[in-house]
């Protein structure tokens, strides 16, 4: 027995050596990519400190990310990030706000997720800190909109890194060689699907992010909005699934169904992408933090076939476009034990006139006067579609309403449920919804 | 042995398993007597959590999936695993090798033999199998949107990973199996089945018995392979209640942290009611 | 004292699967079984075999639809994976955790897997059906508590704090597997060794452990095992400094390329241990399988 014990040993400690060896190297690129050396001068703390950073990866947002922990990691401070989708992100940012102490120093958050934590005093308000350091920092030349759409009740929860805007997204080559032009309402979004099916074989021609547990309902979301109807309505306290737009949404969205995967359902903007990188796709309509991928050699063989526009109207009359815009920031927990002055002059780092220009062409910086039509092969898309999109609901319950209504949208698209049915039901969920919010 | 040094001898991992799993479990009791949240101490609220739990058609659906899952399972890892046990004991040299291959889904970590799992059946990102089944047959099967093809994957899944485990221990007991009995078997003239039915497997009743109690225990427990392989489970009702209490008492913050333990507490009640035969026939063994 | 016979009795478990069956010629059977053992293998293979095809493909064509069966295979990815993420810190974090838990489990273990070969009264079989319903019991019902506690006590996340809750939740396993290799060992060396003036503990550690070779090594790769393959408790119980494979390769199922092939290589580096597993230490983990099912 003593001999293959021994062998054994030997094995083990062979492999702890190639381990210890190829250490190096190991998380040195981390953040090099898409990093950029801004000028980060917190002043150093009492002791070494570390800053955990919650963030999801997206081409968008990436580069944010990495140049607030590659500039500021410095003077005894130390910024982890860890890698992490964005489901990922939506977990563990509930569960590190939840209590009297998180894991997290700085998170990710969006203009969706502002009014619910800021109502329940989840994140610091940043009032006093962006009054302290604007000048320092340049932070009046971030977009005035943008600030407003991450402040709540007065007061500003994020501070903004960039805009997210629908993008549509189409194969040029396909659409050439059919003579297609980008469609600019629904019904001229179906027709070019109904000639690129065909005419170029492409049997599931629409690309749209509609996981049945949570991207479904912006989807419904804009197409309402693009009828000029908000979910809610903040004067009367009552929700809009009583009105007829309510039901002509989920129409709509039937409608398009012919033309999309059948697997649609379990599709987020991830799955979405890929549908486009095989070519299995030729239309998708999404967000535009995903539309850089798009466009890199390393990701697809139609990387250079790709063209953008602003997304189409559902109808030629309808005010709006079908559209959202969301705006991205970084945000402090109350609960965070370290010095919220040093981590808001992190974030606003990260937020500088460098290191937005350097965001570009992946991101949409919050800051003015950055994008002209030319920053990016989808920026002429985005600053059409950044005018006309619907207005945000920035309600207390407006989360909540749309939680509660996803699974019966899901239902009504999956066929489980009328569209009548489902209209009721939305009804009853959104108006306890809203009584239940304080 | 002399009651003091049995004593010496038990208590330290006594007080381990007492400290570690007993009282967590107390206190999951007491948070299903509650409205409670992490770090709250929480207001009791007597039984209505069990009230909400059984007349909640989500956990009823959880219930019957998992039932059913863990009954068909068992019964295709008996099947199978006594046809390849059977097989590998005619390999001589070859077994160390095929034993080796075939332990290796038993040894990744669920979650990851799930995620493998999952990328050859999701055409979207270049599934081979539905490729394959699309070519030969012209079906388009979507493994991830509709109920039954997605609780065939699943099945498949548990099934690959538990599956050694089954063959192996019955392995085990194909070898114990008298050849003398066999033999005589084989001079009164039975067949290659009746020789498997009437005297092979009453013989080897002990390791069924054993694969059937694994089985049962860890299949209606089951978690990891939903999370690659059944993202959207709650609406296509192949939830487990495993992924069900993670739903409810940990992925929004423990909002319903009372509600989730007590489905904790009525899962233990079901996994005790499939086990009372095992747990008879070990404390028959263990006073051998 | 020692019989020559007993140090066989243990390893014999372990040979036992090695045990050669009778001469048998090439058979229309012996052909129909080496192709069903074939396809099970293949079949058993196919997701870890595709795996590893997606991770060498370049980018662009790894996640493709329809799939590509010809491709230029390139490592990028793993050097991608091993450069761009803290893959190496989940690699030491699962590695501490899984030694920790062996070593713990091993020492709280043997004692206990010791007295209740020896003293089989009705108290042994109270504490071993009580440890068959603990290894019963859902994790979520025990570990859930942890998470309140760790945050409470300030272990959260701590590579400590997670050993210790795998050893406990493998205890009971631990001990039902080693009172079994103990029982293996007639007691008449026990007696012997008391009749010299060994106490208890010293029979237990100048005689039976030394005997106990195999089966310690057996009970302690299921141990490092377990602990390896642990998603669940891992995920409730770790965030960002002891994150281990498994839950870091959940966190990016939701990603798009080049990351969701990342997550393949990482799925695929963690495969090669197991192929050391199910290889090197093949015939431990048979004995341990059937150390806990078969009588003798």
């Amino acid at each position: 027995m003593r001999p293959s014990l021994r062998t054994h040993g030997a094995v083990a400690l062979t492999a702890v050596a190639v381990l210890a060896l190829s250490a190096c190297g190991a998380g040195s690129k981390t953040t090099s990519a898409t990093a950029t050396q801004v000028t980060c001068d917190v002043p150093k703390p009492s002791s070494p400190t570390t800053v955990n950073v919650l963030a999801y990866n997206s081409s968008a947002i990436d580069p944010f990310t990495n140049t607030m922990v590659s500039s500021c990691s410095k003077n005894d401070y130390t910024l982890k990030h860890e890698p992490i989708d964005f489901p990922g992100q939506v977990q563990k940012t509930t569960a590190t706000l939840a209590g009297a102490s998180g894991t997290y120093d700085i998170v990710e958050t969006y203009g969706f997720v502002i009014p619910q934590y800021g109502s329940q005093s989840k994140l610091a308000p940043l009032d006093d800190l962006y009054a302290k350091h604007a000048d320092a920092y340049k932070l009046n030349d971030i977009s005035k909109d943008m600030r407003a759409a991450m402040t709540y009740d007065g007061k500003l929860y994020a501070l903004p890194m960039q805009a997210q805007m629908y993008i549509m997204a189409y194969r040029k080559d396909v659409f050439d060689q059919v003579g297609l032009k980008p469609p600019t309402t629904f019904e001229e979004l179906k027709s070019a699907a109904k000639t690129i099916q065909d005419k170029a074989g492409i049997k599931y021609p629409i690309a749209l992010p509609w996981l049945a547990t949570a991207d479904i309902v912006t989807s419904y979301d804009c197409i309402l909005g693009s009828l000029g109807t908000n979910l809610t309505n903040f004067d009367t306290k009552t929700a809009n699934f009583d009105k007829p737009q309510a039901k002509q949404a989920l129409e709509e969205m039937l409608a398009l169904k012919p033309y999309m995967d059948p697997q649609v359902t379990t599709f987020a903007q991830p799955a979405v992408q890929q549908q486009m990188y095989n070519g299995t796709a030729a239309i998708a309509i999404m967000f535009s933090g995903r539309m850089n991928d798009l466009t890199l050699e390393k990701n697809s063989k139609f990387s250079k076939n790709f063209a953008f526009a602003p997304p189409p109207k559902v109808a030629a009359d309808s005010p709006k476009l079908y559209d959202t815009l969301s705006v991205d920031g970084w945000s402090i927990p109350n609960n965070t034990a370290l010095d919220k002055d040093a981590l808001f002059q992190m974030i606003a780092s990260s937020v500088s006139v460098d290191a937005s220009k350097a965001s570009l062409p992946a991101a949409y910086p919050a800051r003015t006067g950055m994008v002209s039509d030319s920053s990016s092969p989808y920026a002429a898309a985005a600053n059409v579609s950044i005018t006309s999109a619907p207005p945000a609901e920035p309600y207390p319950w407006t989360a909540d309403v749309s939680n509660k209504i996803t699974p019966i949208i899901a239902n009504v698209v999956l066929g489980k449920t009328s569209a009548d049915e489902g209209v009721t039901q939305m009804q009853q969920a959104a108006t306890a919804a809203i009584a239940a919010a304080k | 042995m002399r009651k003091r040094e049995y004593w010496a001898l038990v208590a330290p991992s006594l007080v381990v398993m007492v400290s570690l799993l007993a009282i967590p479990l107390y206190r999951t009791i007491e948070w299903s007597l509650q409205r409670v949240n992490y770090g709250d101490p929480g207001t009791f609220i007597g039984l209505q959590n069990y009230t909400t739990a059984l007349s909640d058609a989500r956990f009823q659906r959880a219930v019957v999936f998992t039932v059913g899952l863990t009954l068909v399972v068992t019964a295709i890892l008996l099947v199978l695993g006594y046809l390849l046990a059977t097989a590998v004991n005619r390999l001589r040299r070859m077994r160390p090798l095929v034993l080796g291959l075939l332990l290796l889904a038993y040894v990744i970590p669920g979650l990851v033999g799930a995620t493998m799992f999952s990328w050859l059946f999701d055409s979207n990102f270049g599934g081979p199998v539905n490729y394959f089944i699309a070519q030969l047959t012209g079906q388009d099967l979507l493994w991830f949107t509709d109920t039954w093809p997605n609780r065939v994957v699943l099945v498949l899944n548990i099934v690959w990973f538990l599956l050694p485990f089954a063959m192996l221990v019955i392995l085990a007991g194909l070898q114990s199996v008298n050849p003398e009995v066999l033999e005589a078997a084989k001079i009164d003239g039975a067949g290659p089945f009746r020789l498997h039915w009437n005297v092979i497997i009453p013989s080897v009743r002990g390791v069924i018995g054993f694969v059937i109690l694994i089985s049962l225990m860890d299949v209606v427990r089951i978690f990891d392979p939903l999370v690659a392989l059944s993202p959207q489970a709650a609406a296509i009702g192949n939830e487990s209640i495993m992924f069900y209490i993670y739903s409810v008492a940990f992925k929004d913050g423990g909002q319903q942290l009372g509600l989730g333990s007590a489905i904790n507490v009525l899962l233990i009640i079901i996994i005790g009611i499939l086990l009372i035969p095992s747990i008879r026939a070990t404390a028959r063994e263990g006073s051998r | 004292m020692m019989s020559a016979a007993t140090p066989e009795l243990t390893s014999r478990r372990i040979a036992a699967v090695e045990a050669a069956p009778r001469k048998r010629r090439i058979t229309g059977t012996s052909v129909l079984v080496g192709g069903f053992l074939l396809l099970t293998c293949l079949a058993m293979l196919s997701p870890i075999i595709w795996t590893a095809a997606s991770v060498t493909k370049p980018t662009d064509v790894a996640f493709l639809n329809p799939p590509v069966f010809v491709w230029q295979p390139t490592f990028d990815t793993f050097v991608d994976l091993w450069q761009t993420t803290n893959f190496y810190q989940y690699v030491i974090n699962t590695l501490v955790v899984a030694v920790i838990s062996t070593v713990l489990a091993l020492v709280l273990g043997l004692p206990a897997a010791y007295a209740l070969s020896r003293a089989p009264g009705w108290i042994s079989t109270v504490l071993l059906v009580v440890a068959l319903v603990f290894r019963a019991l859902p994790r979520f019902a025990v570990v859930l508590p942890m998470y309140d506690i760790a945050r409470s006590v300030g272990l959260y996340d701590t590579t400590f704090a997670l050993a210790l809750a795998l050893v406990a939740i493998n205890q009971p396993f631990t001990i039902w597997l080693l009172r079994n290799f103990f029982a293996d060992i007639p007691d008449t060396l026990d007696e012997a060794a008391m009749m010299d003036g060994c106490t208890r503990f010293q029979v237990l550690r100048r005689v039976m452990i030394p005997l106990m070779g195999p089966g310690i090594l057996t009970a302690g790769i299921f141990v490092f095992l377990f602990a390896f393959q642990e998603y669940l408790t891992a995920t409730i119980l770790t965030d960002v400094n002891a994150r281990t494979v498994p839950v870091f390769i959940a966190t990016q199922l939701g990603q798009t390329l080049p990351m969701l092939q990342q997550a393949g290589a990482a799925a695929v580096l963690f495969t090669i241990p197991a192929i050391a597993f199910a290889f090197i230490a093949q015939k431990y983990i048979v004995a341990g399988l059937n150390a806990g099912s078969v009588k003798g």
